[in-house]
């Protein structure tokens, strides 16, 4: 584009919605990336089963809190567009137009191409009706011995409403017919135990047989279902699910307590409006009708799936011991960061050289080291933290504790706002106030999503702060699952940024300045916006100008338009967003320079890495925040630069790596539609999964490949499994 | 190993700031922590001279945290002080117990010029620059929330130093009253100043011509000494490089200007007003350079510390700028400087050769010499009522370095050096505020002062070498004279019998004739 051209482009309309992808319809799109994992059939057997599972709980996640949104949005009469120009109605209307298909497809994959590999594998899901003889005794025991108890079933007729059906959990309906006297037919539910495991095996019908069957608790009940109902016959029966808001919006300025105003809001979720009812495709209509209306829920809200309702359960079968072969193993386990040799000590280490580990593919144990250390170091005087997921059982929050009771002065913040996290929260934050921990409840009206430690020590040479800073949670657990970077280093300006994070986050003014960090809501925006229009001035001075931006979500308009401006100023923008992208690649003369490519893998991308040319003087940073509304407007996050140039360099290698990836890697096309790049790969091209090249790469540097590894690595997943 | 880690701790009027500080011999002083609560506590005192239990609690509540604060660096010794605020409460006394009780703290509260002092102190630590700055004509600017101080230097020494009620809170309170359009702003609070700065223009400046402004502010300074806005960078920048960027910010929104120059954005109205009132001096006293050394109240409280205990030594010599300032307030008042340096030799000689007896401190030292030097300020309105007029006139003048007790030992001092003395429990309401232990200080430096003011009666200077001996009950005042002292020597019973008094020694002079 020649110069003039350029400027002349600068008046178009950047912000016109048609630019644009709606949020949510991009969010399906990200969970049909998902899907597709477990449609690949170059992935092992056991893992297209997790990934199916996976998109099952993400959607569950999305119905409670996305859908649920739109739905308040409605009932509000909210009649602001969204980015894409779309009112709250119409996107309802496109999310549960795509959603249907999306569960279609998800059933489509289990029943035709899952459970036929399944039974190959000799695993049989088996319907109780069909069973006899030993299986037949062997259920009847169960039912009565562990199930039977714990039921309750609940008629409903003109002295008994309709009961409370409980968000997320399983039902069987039935019509009921009393066996003597009139034709009325009364309605009785009866919730499926969350007590129970979901998934029952059935003993081996002889020793040696290697086949596998499991029977659903829902279709146990099911199959016994007239011992509930002594007096009645039982007309029809038929599992459902039902949904409900969960989207917690709590206004913080009204909240005299916050912590007793979240326990509120907990035992409350699960009365929230019914969003989404599945039932079974098989299910008696006048039972439909009767469960649909008193749960008020629209036709198009009803998901009639054929199949067992709620995938999530294949998540259980995923952790069936024997069945290792089929899953994968070609990943290797975190391995030892090569600069903290054994025994070393790592402070000494940390004062040698800033460090940067990338997560899963080097071990988080260094971070929990570096916690455990400092609250048995007789020179450390102060530990500082933010947390804001952790993990059941964190070592973290022991060292915290111990930390306080050894008489370090320990700070933390619990962010008790997480969402889903809040019950978990508060009870770290209770126990760490009772060990002696200051603890910060979080901050009004922001949730406080940055991830930084700080730890101040007394040595030789006077004072001395090391600081930890990443893109991901301070969770041992996810941190084997998802990518992360994090940083450690002792530089004094990252000491004192770090230092004035912490006054602020305990209420104290603003520094007068900063040295490296950018912190959202003040100035992380404004420092994005800075940094891609900086591009754009080089590009049009003929500068080398290139952005290279890795994060999960990207949907803030006004960081776009300037991405597109960018991208007309002759800036080659490369975008890997592994999660929402309301951003449109390729549009002719708005973002014909921008790629965008979403990477869904055997681990959760969740790294924040930017890299701006900047005419030659490279630039790299590290965040925790998305650019999304959220994180750079309604959240504490941090945002720091990695200036080192070994650290710079092994920045470069992940987002070059990345932008190879041919084998997990999905590239928007021009029409908004990801395509995966392993489908357009020709034979002989060379094939590059990234993380599998990571993981290798941190096994090679940890000086171990050549010793050979026999033992088995057991992913180990997300306890909710949720993306 | 290290030396220590120490707390500042500021109280001010409107913001209650930590700092931590870390100290040793060979890296000086080092910050490693500024924690600023914003807290205006000033708009209350200074228009009701209370605070409000609301505004207690909630220093209650900061400075228990501050405590916390300086256990997380493992704090040894703190200093806190309060200024203006605290200053013109009236119930200080309950407020400060009430504090000390519930959070351990003690504050102590700062006379206008010890705190201007100790904040000029802290320029100097940044001495090489400072140095470098008062070789030519200077002024330290030294902006507060209530007043500002405007010090004048001369030859690398203070030699003026004048308090007007123009601090940037005050300023910005007025401005809100009379509800200034933002076009409008810069151009009243100038007038504001000026009406001020004409007074202190006519008073010091005359025809001086000064040379560099440095600039004590919380404001002006983080933007001058982040974005070294001059060539130099480190805070210095020329007359028009700062007025280019306090204009830059004129014409942006509040937001733009916290933004473009990375500061709180509650900050910006009071940068406006602390550019326009610098711009008002530039103008005043047409400096042609500033330096913000960016220095606060509590680097001056870290510096003045670390100088008692060693750690650093500045080649500024302090003493003597308080001493200049004091032989300013003279000039000022047409003291005679033959007679004043004649009285301060003989005075000092005395104070030194007894120290074992009257076992007073290096500071009263310099006290006496102030005294000396003003001894005879009060004639320049009365010659009758000598010393109840250099009274009033020390009382009245600010100088710098000197806290208001010491100034009220002084003021005493020369006044009882003329007048008879008043003592203790006679109810005097001249020891008002005075502990028993300052009222002996008074006693001892006013018998000193007395001999020495008696050696000179005649104002004539006979007295060219004097040494001071103690023999049995007498203190042997050795003068090496050929004049005729008979004068003296007749008069002298009056001025030695109070000395007599005080230390029980009596004083005798022993006339060595020179040839």
């Amino acid at each position: 584009m020649a110069k003039s051209d350029k400027k002349n482009k600068m008046s178009f309309d950047f912000e016109n919605p048609k630019l644009y992808i709606n949020r949510e319809l991009s969010w399906i799109s990200f969970n049909a990336r998902v899907l597709s994992e477990a449609e690949d059939t170059t992935n092992p057997l056991f893992e297209r089963l997790k990934f199916l599972s996976i998109s099952a709980s993400n959607l569950d996640e999305f119905f409670m809190v996305r859908v649920a949104s739109l739905k308040d949005m409605i009932n509000a009469e909210y009649s602001k567009l969204d980015i894409s120009g779309m009112t709250a109605k119409q996107q309802l209307d496109a999310v549960l137009r795509d959603l249907h298909r999306f569960v279609e497809q998800q059933y489509g994959i289990y029943n035709d191409m899952l459970l036929p590999l399944m039974r190959k594998e000799n695993l049989h899901i088996c319907d109780p009706a069909d069973l006899s003889g030993k299986d037949k005794d062997y259920l009847d025991r169960y039912f009565d011995e562990f199930v039977f108890p714990v039921l309750t079933p609940m008629a409903v007729d003109s002295s008994r409403p309709f009961p409370l059906i409980r968000n997320k959990t399983l039902n069987i309906g039935s019509l009921l017919k009393k066996k003597e006297g009139k034709d009325d037919v009364d309605f009785a539910t009866v919730q499926v135990p969350d007590v129970l495991p979901r998934v029952i095996e059935l003993p081996q019908i002889k020793e040696g047989d290697l086949a596998r069957r499991v029977v659903l608790l829902e279709q146990l009940i099911m199959s016994y279902v007239d011992k509930l109902y002594l007096n009645y016959d039982v007309v029809t029966s038929a599992p459902y699910r039902v949904e409900r808001n969960a989207d917690l919006s709590i206004d913080e300025d009204e909240a005299e307590d916050l912590l007793k105003e979240i326990e509120k809001q907990i035992k409350r979720r699960q009365w929230g409006q019914a969003i989404r009812l599945e039932v079974d495709k098989s299910i008696d209509k006048k039972l439909l009708k009767f469960i649909s209306r008193e749960l008020q829920v629209d036709d198009n809200e009803i998901f009639s799936v054929n199949g067992p309702l709620d995938l999530t359960f294949l998540m259980k079968i995923y952790k069936f011991d024997g069945f290792d072969a089929l899953k994968e193993h070609s990943y290797k386990e975190p391995q030892p960061v090569p600069e903290f040799g054994k025994d070393a000590d790592i402070f000494e280490v940390i004062s040698k050289g800033d460090i940067l580990m990338h997560h899963p593919y080097e071990t988080f144990e260094n971070v929990v080291k570096f916690v455990e250390n400092a609250a048995v170091d007789p020179n450390v005087l102060a530990i500082k933290q933010t947390l804001y997921r952790v993990s059941g059982n964190s070592p973290i929050i022991a060292a915290l504790a111990k930390a306080a009771d050894n008489g370090k002065q320990v700070t933390v913040l619990v962010e008790l706002k997480a969402r889903f996290d809040e019950e978990n929260n508060i009870v770290w934050a209770k126990m760490l106030e009772k060990a002696g921990c200051h603890v910060i409840y979080g901050l009004v009206g922001l949730k406080t999503h940055c991830k930084i430690t700080l730890i101040v020590r007394r040595e030789e040479d006077g004072i001395k702060r090391y600081v930890h800073l990443a893109t991901g949670n301070y969770n041992d657990s996810t941190a084997k699952q998802y990518t992360d970077v994090g940083l450690f280093t002792c530089a004094p300006a990252y000491g004192e940024d770090a230092t004035a994070v912490f006054n602020m986050l305990s209420g104290y003014s603003e520094p007068l300045s900063w040295n490296k960090l950018s912190l959202a809501p003040l100035w992380l925006k404004d420092r994005i916006i800075d940094l891609i229009k900086r591009e754009k001035e080089h590009a049009l001075s003929g500068e080398p100008a290139r952005i290279i931006a890795k994060m999960n979500s990207i949907c803030h308009k006004e960081v776009i338009a300037e991405l597109y401006k960018a991208s007309c100023a002759g800036v080659k923008i490369d975008l890997i967003v592994r999660g929402i992208c309301c951003l449109k690649a390729g549009i002719p003369g708005v973002s014909e320079n921008i790629t965008v490519r979403s990477i869904v893998g055997n681990f959760l991308e969740h790294s924040r890495i930017f890299y701006f040319e900047n005419a030659g003087n490279h630039e790299f940073y590290a965040s925790s925040a998305d650019w999304m509304p959220r994180n750079l407007e309604r959240r504490v996050e941090i945002m720091f630069p990695v200036e080192d140039n070994k650290l710079r360099d092994k920045l470069w290698h992940i987002l070059d790596l990345e932008l190879r990836d041919t084998e997990k890697a999905h590239v928007m096309d021009e029409n908004g539609i990801y395509v995966k790049q392993a489908a357009l790969l020709s034979e002989g091209d060379k094939k590059i999964n990234s993380q599998k090249i990571f993981a290798d790469e941190a096994y090679e540097a940890s000086g171990k490949l050549s010793i050979q590894n026999s033992r088995v690595f057991i992913p180990e997943m997300n306890p909710d499994n949720r993306f | 190993m290290m030396g220590e880690v120490f707390a500042a701790i500021d109280v001010g009027s409107y913001e209650i700031a930590l700092k931590i500080f870390e100290l040793s011999k060979r890296k000086g002083v080092r910050e490693l922590d500024h924690v600023r609560h914003r807290m205006d506590i000033g708009s209350e005192t200074y228009a009701t001279g209370k605070i409000s239990s609301l505004h207690v609690d909630e220093m209650i509540r900061i400075l228990s945290e501050f405590k916390k604060i300086m256990k997380e660096y493992g704090v040894t010794h703190y200093q806190a002080y309060g200024t203006s605020a605290i200053r013109e409460t009236k119930d200080i006394l309950i407020v400060r117990d009430l504090i000390e009780q519930r959070t351990g703290i003690h504050i102590d509260v700062l006379s206008n010029s010890e705190q201007r002092f100790i904040d000029y102190k802290s320029i100097a630590l940044r001495h090489d620059q400072f140095e470098r700055v008062i070789e030519k004509p200077t002024a330290i600017v030294d902006i507060g929330g209530g007043s500002i101080q405007i010090s004048l230097f001369e030859k690398d020494t203070l030699v003026a130093t004048q308090n007007l009620m123009t601090g940037v809170l005050r300023l910005h309170t007025t401005m809100e009253q009379v509800h200034a359009s933002r076009l409008k702003y810069s151009e009243l609070v100038s007038e504001l100043i000026d009406s001020r700065l004409s007074v202190f223009t006519k008073m010091h400046l005359k025809d001086k011509k000064i040379e560099n402004l440095i600039i004590i502010d919380d404001y002006v300074s983080p933007v001058m000494q982040k974005y070294g806005i001059g060539r130099d960078g480190d805070g210095f920048a020329t007359r028009s490089e700062f007025l280019k960027i306090i204009e830059l910010a004129g014409d942006m929104s509040d937001y733009d200007v916290a933004k473009k120059l990375g500061m709180p954005e509650e900050n910006v109205p009071l940068l406006h007003v602390a550019g326009t009132l610098i711009k008002c001096i530039l103008d005043a006293t047409k400096a042609e350079n500033l330096w913000a050394p960016g220095i606060t109240l509590c680097d001056g409280i870290a510096y003045e510390y670390a100088e008692k205990k060693d750690y650093i030594k500045s080649p500024h010599d302090f003493e003597q700028d308080i001493i200049a300032c004091a032989q300013n307030i003279s000039k000022r008042y047409m003291g005679s400087r033959s007679r004043r340096e004649t009285l301060k030799k003989i005075a000092l000689t005395i104070f030194d050769s007894t120290t074992e007896i009257h076992g007073l401190s290096g500071r009263d030292r310099l006290l006496l010499e102030i005294a000396t030097i003003l001894h005879d300020c009060g004639k320049y309105i009365s010659l009758v009522y000598l010393g109840d007029c250099a009274y009033n006139i020390i009382m009245s003048t600010e100088i710098i370095g000197l806290s208001h007790i010491e100034r009220a030992i002084v003021a005493n001092v020369v006044r009882f050096n003329h007048e008879e003395f008043e003592y203790y429990n006679g109810g005097s309401q001249l020891f008002d505020g005075l502990s028993k232990e300052d009222y002996l200080r008074i006693s001892k430096l006013t018998a000193i002062m007395r001999v020495a003011n008696g050696l000179d009666r005649t104002h004539k200077q006979k007295f060219r070498d004097v040494t001071v001996s103690i023999k049995d009950r007498n203190l042997i005042i050795n003068v090496d004279t050929s004049a005729d002292i008979t004068l003296e020597k007749g008069l002298f019973f009056n001025r030695a019998s109070f000395f007599e008094e005080v230390f029980g020694l009596k004083p005798v002079i022993r006339q060595k004739k020179m040839m």
